[in-house]
This record gives C-alpha cells, structure tokens and sequence, in this order.
C-alpha cells in the first residue's frame, strides 16, 4: 500500500502538482460505553479506514477523500481536479515554510491498549463508580468511558513517511439534582492527566471512588445553596473551568488561521494582529502561556502533524506578552510575507486534521499556563478580600474575535477576608479577554497545576472535532463582573 | 442509487437471520463537497465520499452497537462487523425498561427531498456562484469569505423482524458569505439554503451584502449604552435560537434530564405569544422533512406551540420507552421546524430599513456562539454578529459594535413579541460535525421584540 500511496503522489507531481501528501488511516477505532441512571445506554463500538488527498496546485489546495480503497487513482485525481479549479480564484499563492524531510514513528505512551481489556471488566468498573454516584440528592447520573485507537501513515512529495500510533482513553462522570427552586444543579469530573501515560492504567478506581464521594458531596451542597452575588469581584479559577477560559480566550484567538480570516465565515476571527507579536500586552506579568505538544501524557501531544512537522514547546504569552501562535507552515509563510517580516522562524507543528476524510488545520496541542508562585488555594484565597472560587464549565459563549466572553459555572464558593463563606449557585462571570489576563493578580504553584483534557474543540469548515489538553495552575483575576 | 443500497441491506440482513440475530442496520451515504474562501480567494476545496454502517444487536434489553465506515466493495468487512456486534451483545447489561424494536410495517422509498440538478452541481457551477456574489462587493481592504458546502445524502433502515427497508436521500446546499474589511475588522453575512438547484439565486446574496456594505463602508460605528431596546431578528438569528427550543428544549428527554424549562404542566397552557406557533412539520422538502422515523412510526405534522400555547414535549422512542411515555415518531436525525407566518409585510432588509418607525430599532441578524447559560430557566447568551444595524426613529442608519444578549426564550418568543414578516425564509442549521445530516428551520424573514437587554456593549464589531 505504501508504495501505491507514493507512487500516486509522483504521478501528481508529474501533472503538475507542486506538493501532495496522502493521510492513510489503516485503521481508526473508537470504544464507547455509558450508565445513564445505572442504565447500559451505550456499548458501542466503530472502526473506520480510508485515506485523505491533499495537493498544492498553482498556489492552491484541492482535498479528496475516500473509503474506497478500490479506487486510489481516482481520490488522487479527484484531489487535483479540486485544486485545479480552487486555482481560478488565488489571491496570495500559498507557499509552504521549509522543513526537514523525516522517516519517523510515534507511538503515544501506554501500558495497557484499552483495547485488550474485556467488555465484562470495563462495565463492571462502570457498575462499580455508578453505584457510588447514586447517592442522597442524585437524580440523575452519568459515568463514561472513551477510548480511542488509531494508525495513520503519512507520506508526502518531500520525502517525509511517518507512522503515528495513539491511543486515547477520555473517561468522566457526572451527577444531577433539583435544587430548591426547582433548577437543575450538576456536577462533574473529567480527571486530569496524572503520571505519564494515558492508557487504560489511568482509570484509576481509587481516584475516580473519592471523587464520587467529592460530587455527590457538593451536588448536596449546591442544593441549598444561595444564588452567586450579582458585583465585581476577585474570581479564583480552579483547573476545572481554568481550562476552558484558557482554551478559548488564548488558545482560539492564538491560531495563526484565525489571525489570518480563514475562519471568518464560521468560527470567527481573532482580536490579535500581526502587529502586535512581541509588542501586546496580553496579560499581567504574572501570564505565562505555551503551546507545549509534547507533554507525554495527553492528547495534544502527537509526535508530528500532519504537515509531517515534529511536535514542539513554545511560548505564546511571555510574563504578560505576546510572542507566539497556533502555526502550521502554510500560514506562518502568508503572515511573515503579510507583515514584511520574519515573525515566525517556521511551523510551529500544530496542523492536524481530525480524521482522514478532513483536512488539516491549525490546532491547538497542550495551550498551558505556567505555574506561578502564589502557593496553594488555600494561599490564594487568604489574599481574596471579596471573591468567589470557581469550577465546572456549565456553559460558554464567546464574541467573534474573542474579544469577550460570557461563562457560566457549575459551583461557586464566596471568598470574604480571606475566608470561604460557603456555596452558591448558578454562577456566571463575564468580561472582555485583554482586561481579564491584565487582572491576573495570582497564580497558584505546581501543586495547584493541572493537566486537563479537551475532546470535543470544533473548529473549521467543514467542521473538525479536536482533542488536546490544557496544562493549567489555580488563577484569581480582580475586578471581574459575576452574577446568577 | 436506491437498488444497490437495498440490494446490500438485504444481503446483510439474510447474514443476520442465518446468525439468528435480533439485528438493526442503518446505513448512511454521503457524497459532501465544500468550497471554502477566504481572503477573497478558494482556501480550500474538498470533497468526501463515505459510506456509514451503524450495526445494532439487541438481545432481550441487552443492547450493543457497531459503527464502520466501510469499502462498499468489502462485504466481509461488513459481516464481519455484525459478528463483533453480536460479541459486543454478550457482554451488555441489561435496561431497566423495556426497549422497542422498530418495526417497519412497508417498503419506504422517500426521495421527496432529492434534486437531480443539485446533485449534478459541478466545482465551475459552484465557482460561478460565488463570483456572481462577490461582484462589485472585493476590494484592496473587502474581502470575500465564505463557503459553498453541498451534497447527496442518503440514509436507509433494515432488520431481522420484518422484511421492509425504509429509504431517504436528500440534496442541500448550504451558502455563506461574508464580506470582510481587513482594516476596519468588520464582517457582513449573506446566507441561503438550497435544497434544489432553483433555490440558488447568488443576486440575493450580493443585493444583500451591499446593502450592508454601504452602510458599513460609510456609517460611523457606535458602541451601544447598556439597557433595553426594540430589536429586530434576522432569520439566522431566529432560526438558531428555534432550532435549539424546538429541537432540544421541547424534547422529553430533555425535560426528564433537567435540560428544560418547559414542565408537563405547561402543556396546554399560554407560554410564549399568540403571535409565535412552532411545529415539526415532515412534510415540507425544503427542511429536508423525513416521512418516517427510524423505527417505522410514520411522521405527521406536529405542533410544538400553536398560538402561543405548548402543546406537547417531543418524545424519541428509546427515551419514551425509559420515561413510559408515547413516542412521537422523533427517532430522526433532525426535525423540520417551522415557525408560522406572521402578519407584516416586510420581505427584505431594505424594506426592513425603509419602514416608517417612531422609536430606535436594533437589527440582529445573526447570534454568535449561543450556549444555555441556565436551561431550568430557559437563559441563553450569545453576542451580535455580521451586520448588526441600529436603524434610528429618524430615519438614519448607524453601525453598533458587537453586543451581547443574555435573555431567556420567554424574551424571544413571549409577550414582547410585537409583529414577524408574512414571508418566511429557510436557514440552514447543519452542523457538519459528524456524517451529513441536511438540516433547516423556515421562520419568518424577520422578528420584531421589544425590551430586549443588551447586557454587554463592546468597542469592536
């Protein structure tokens, strides 16, 4: 198969094709299986096998993908009529940055292949945490397990063949209840990524037992709790939400596609301008952020993309500036002849694609914030005069370039004097992003550092899912608006 | 096309029988093409042709599911596939209810909602759409964006207890395009829904983005003072916020699950205006209507609110099974909302800009990443997006920067509604997330709401 992969390639060199590479995924398979209410709702199984097209033609990209495998010359074609006509309309001929050609493997790190334990066992752990979750104030629960397992051989018209093997395992579980005015309340728990693998030795029992306890505890509370303060005040963020205000207010607008208004028709722009690498102030000197793919125990670490770049760690936000994007070596050559400078020394290896059948695009990897010096929680909230802790994403709402948002969280627990006072309910916070990060007045230590694990980031046209991680500390930001 | 599919479900449905198999095969076929633009040019021009098996083995309330994308020539692979599904079954729980098998009762052969001409389109047809959408409108600092998705969908049903198949397919095109000034940051949007190639009328698309282009090009942007204003809603913004109501809100499962603020007790009661009636009606082709559901049980017209009033929660068969409810033929991958005519005549925006008005009116028209920020209460947020206007009681047009809503459906859709369009459009609302599913809502052109808070105002667009 790889020799009829590379020789389909040559012969679209030879018609004119100015670079081309082949995604072949042998195999992609997925193992699903949910309680709901103790109920067996799914068992699933999938298994998918193709391969993606993707050539550079006159400047322009065509894409063609297939299951048939019967039929290869033609996906290939397909590919190269698409781009032939994508040619007709070429503003800024696309040009790709220089890399070194690379015969390589990945394999993600794992002891046990998710894929080998029984069916019977993973239900039975699934009985066992359901069981737990059932308590006093439940009326509904969910526990979950996700495993992924894939090969994907690349190849392209530079010289490059890689072969990347992962596996993924994407457990949580999630209890609910009608508070007191007849409102539903929930909490959840998405484990962080603890040791450095991620197979199915990370469905700890232990762990995921004593976070049982923690929901069903604090679900108890959020029942009768009274409703968050409407004001502005401190907000400590717990990894928990952390995550996803990084995710989407310094991971989304950090993508160089994003930058460049190739997300304009659907997921938006980015209030970043090329103008301001190096130079904006993005947050507090206590901000530092980077986009590290190469933390081994998460699924924004990969090995190399699929431009067939290795996976790096760099800087975005350095002590509160910005320095660093979201690249993949189409965009960093528009952006450097865009501004007439070099702001980017090559790809910074984050163009994935989520499946065979799509084609790659800026990603994030592991978008982390750097552990600070503020010590622990419990050191934070001991400088919070007027404050509410924070955790559980419940929902998101984002503006177009990212310039402001609007998140509102699972639980809240009101800090005064360097106290908590206990917990509130149906919290929300808002504000615009540059104003937030120039507010960070702390940031926890490494024991308040998590790493956490997104997988379901949409992005692009047609429409990606993505999985990748968030490496966060314990944050507090002043003066924010919160609510009910 | 619908022969060789047939020809294959029943083939795959003898090996089911031969296994002895309590066995559901639903298949899906899409042929997907999308032409992307950015920055005035084609960023991206795709095309994927897959073919979905989802492979179920019941046995008693004992249930496993195996999903393939498969080599249509590979038959064994496929087999194959029902042999790990009837492993995968061995090992399953039991439900604590009692689940129904589907039970077809006929052949159906739905093709209502399939457009030859469509699905012939070629990449020079799509190409030349778009050029006629952008003429005039590109500039050194006006950009085109944009995209140009469209396909041939097909779903097909079969199982071991009765010898029926049931049958769709479909063609849709879904078209944005945005106008963009690089220096500025401003976007302007034009969207159209296309089920059969006369549905695709590119002037409409372009007499819109000027409109909105000479006002942005022109007007002084404003950034709004916080409070309430009479608001007028495009069709997108309509649709997105219906679409999730009637979609999600309205749905038994979602009121079982804490997801709604609408309560059994309601039904039959005066909840949103008289003006608003909201149904799931199969079938209309234009919203990609589905004659029967996934378990057999034939679609008929179904009134979510009639004037105002709720009149009953949606209910798909496996959660009406848990719940012991009736289902309601809603086991589909989408439903075909639409909201009744209203009474105004007002079919475009520049009828919109020219009716005679005595107090300030905010256009929308169209919500930007919308989330339920509290479904018990029905509270939704989301920010303004792609020529917002606010059209001054005098008679001028002034350009607001973004602002954000955080309102509840009862603001949308309740006594504040004061009048919607008699002319009604399609808005797309496929998410192309998974395997293609053509999805619409038909709402009214526009929707007038007074006291509508604006609870953030940002300084850019």
């Amino acid at each position: 198969m790889r020799s009829d992969l590379k020789r389909h390639i040559n012969y679209l060199k030879a018609k004119g094709a100015m670079y081309a590479d082949v995604r072949w995924y042998p195999y992609e398979e997925t193992n699903t299986i949910y309680l709901y209410n103790g109920n067996l709702k799914a068992l699933n199984s999938s298994r998918q096998s193709g391969l993606g097209v993707r050539v550079l033609y006159k400047g322009a990209w065509g894409f063609s993908a297939s299951s048939d495998l019967s039929n290869l010359g033609g996906v290939f074609d397909q590919a190269l009529d698409n781009a032939r006509i994508a040619a007709e309309r070429v503003t800024f001929p696309i040009r790709l940055a220089e890399k070194d050609a690379l015969t390589a493997t990945f394999t993600s790190p794992n002891r046990i292949d998710p894929f080998c334990v029984p069916l019977d066992e993973k239900v039975a752990w699934l009985k066992q945490m359901d069981k737990q979750l059932n308590g006093k104030g439940v009326t509904n629960r969910l526990v979950w397990m996700d495993f992924t397992r894939k090969q994907i051989i690349y190849i392209d018209s530079e010289g490059s063949e890689i072969e990347k093997n992962i596996i993924e395992a994407f457990p949580g579980m999630q209890v609910m209840g009608v508070d007191n005015d007849g409102i539903m309340q929930s909490r959840k728990y998405l484990p962080p990524r603890l040791g450095d693998t991620r197979g199915y030795e990370t469905m700890d029992t232990e762990l995921f037992s004593t976070q049982a306890e923690r929901l069903v505890r604090e679900l108890n509370e959020l029942l009768v709790a009274p409703p968050c303060p409407k004001d502005r005040r401190s907000v400590i963020l717990l990894p928990g939400i952390m995550y996803l205000q990084t995710h989407e207010t310094i991971g989304h607008p950090l993508e160089l596609d994003r930058i460049l208004g190739y997300e304009l028709s659907f997921a938006g722009g980015s209030f970043v301008r090329l103008e301001d690498f190096g130079k904006l102030r993005y947050g507090s000197p206590k901000l530092t952020a980077r986009a590290n793919a190469i933390e081994p125990n998460t699924p924004g670490s990969y090995g190399y993309d699929d431009d067939g770049v290795p996976a790096q760690n760099n800087l975005l936000i350095d002590k509160g500036i910005l320095v660093g994007a979201i690249t993949g070596r189409q965009m960093v050559e528009e952006a450097n002849a865009k501004a007439h400078s070099q702001i980017f020394k090559g790809s910074s290896g984050a163009n994935r694609a989520t499946a065979f059948y799509r084609v790659p695009i800026e990603r994030m990897t592991n978008i982390n914030i750097d552990p600070g010096t503020d010590g622990t929680l419990e050191d934070i909230v001991g400088q919070t005069e007027k404050g509410v802790i924070l955790d559980g994403d419940k929902s998101w709402s984002i503006g177009s370039n990212r310039e402001q948002f609007h998140f509102a969280t699972d639980i809240g627990w009101e800090v005064e004097d360097g106290k908590v006072k206990g917990v509130v309910k149906n919290a929300t916070y808002k504000g615009p992003t540059l104003e937030f990060y120039n507010a960070l007045s702390a940031v926890g230590d490494e024991r308040t550092w998590q790493m956490c694990y997104v997988d379901n980031c949409g992005k692009g046209a047609p429409n990606q899912i993505m999985q990748l991680g968030h490496g966060v500390p314990v944050c507090r930001f002043d003066n924010v608006i919160v609510g009910e | 096309m619908a022969n060789r599919v047939i020809k294959l479900l029943q083939k795959l449905r003898e090996y089911g029988l031969k296994k002895k198999l309590d066995l559901i095969i639903s298949y899906h076929e899409e042929d997907s093409r999308l032409m992307r633009f950015a920055n005035s040019a084609i960023s991206l021009n795709t095309n994927e042709q897959l073919i979905n098996l989802d492979i179920q083995v019941w046995d008693g309330r004992k249930r496993a599911s195996y999903s393939m994308i498969v080599d249509p020539a590979d038959l064994n692979a496929m087999k194959k596939g029902i042999d790990t599904a009837a492993e995968m079954v061995r090992h399953a729980e039991p439900l604590s209810y009692e689940p129904t098998f589907p039970d077809f009762k006929e052949d159906v052969i739905d093709q209502r909602s399939f457009n030859r001409g469509l699905s012939r389109l070629s990449n020079a047809e799509r190409l030349a759409y778009f050029n006629k959408v952008a003429k005039g409108l590109e500039s050194e600092d006006l950009k085109l964006a944009g995209i140009f998705s469209n396909g041939i969908t097909i779903t097909a049903q079969i199982n071991t207890h009765s010898p029926y198949v049931q049958y769709f397919s479909s063609t849709d095109a879904n078209v944005t395009a945005v106008i963009s000034s690089e220096s500025l940051k401003w976007e302007v949007i034009a969207l159209q829904s296309a089920q059969k190639k006369t549905d695709l009328k590119p002037a409409l698309l372009n007499r819109e983005l000027k409109l909105l282009v000479r006002y942005y090009q022109k007007a002084k942007p404003v950034r709004l003072p916080l409070g309430k204003y009479k608001v007028v809603f495009g069709p997108a913004a309509t649709g997105d916020v219906v679409n999730l109501l009637g979609r999600w809100v309205g749905t038994g499962e979602a009121m079982k699950r804490g997801y709604s603020f609408l309560t059994p007790d309601m039904i039959g009661t005066q909840v949103l205006s008289p003006q608003f009636s909201l149904q799931d009606n199969p079938n209309r082709p234009e919203t990609y209507g589905l004659s029967h559901d996934q378990t057999g049980l034939k679609r008929e017209p179904f009134p979510i609110f009639t004037e105002g009033v709720f009149k009953q929660f949606s209910w798909a068969q496996d959660e009406a099974d848990e719940y012991g409810e009736k289902a309601t033929g809603h086991e589909v991958p989408h439903y075909s909302l639409e909201i009744a005519a209203g009474t105004m005549s007002c079919p475009d925006l520049k009828a919109l800009i020219a009716m005679p008005r005595d107090e300030d009116i905010l256009y929308i028209p169209y919500i930007h990443y919308m989330n339920l920020v509290n479904p018990g209460k029905g509270l939704l947020t989301g920010s303004s997006r792609f020529g917002a206007l606010l059209l001054k009681k005098n008679g001028r047009v002034q350009v607001p920067y973004n602002v954000r809503l955080t309102q509840s459906f009862y603001d949308f859709f309740g006594e504040r509604v004061e009048w919607m369009s008699q002319e009604r459009v399609v808005h797309d609302t496929s998410s192309s997330y998974g395997k293609r599913n053509p999805e619409a809502v038909l709402v009214p052109r526009f929707l007038c709401v007074k006291d509508i808070e604006i609870s953030h105002s940002n300084t850019s667009y």
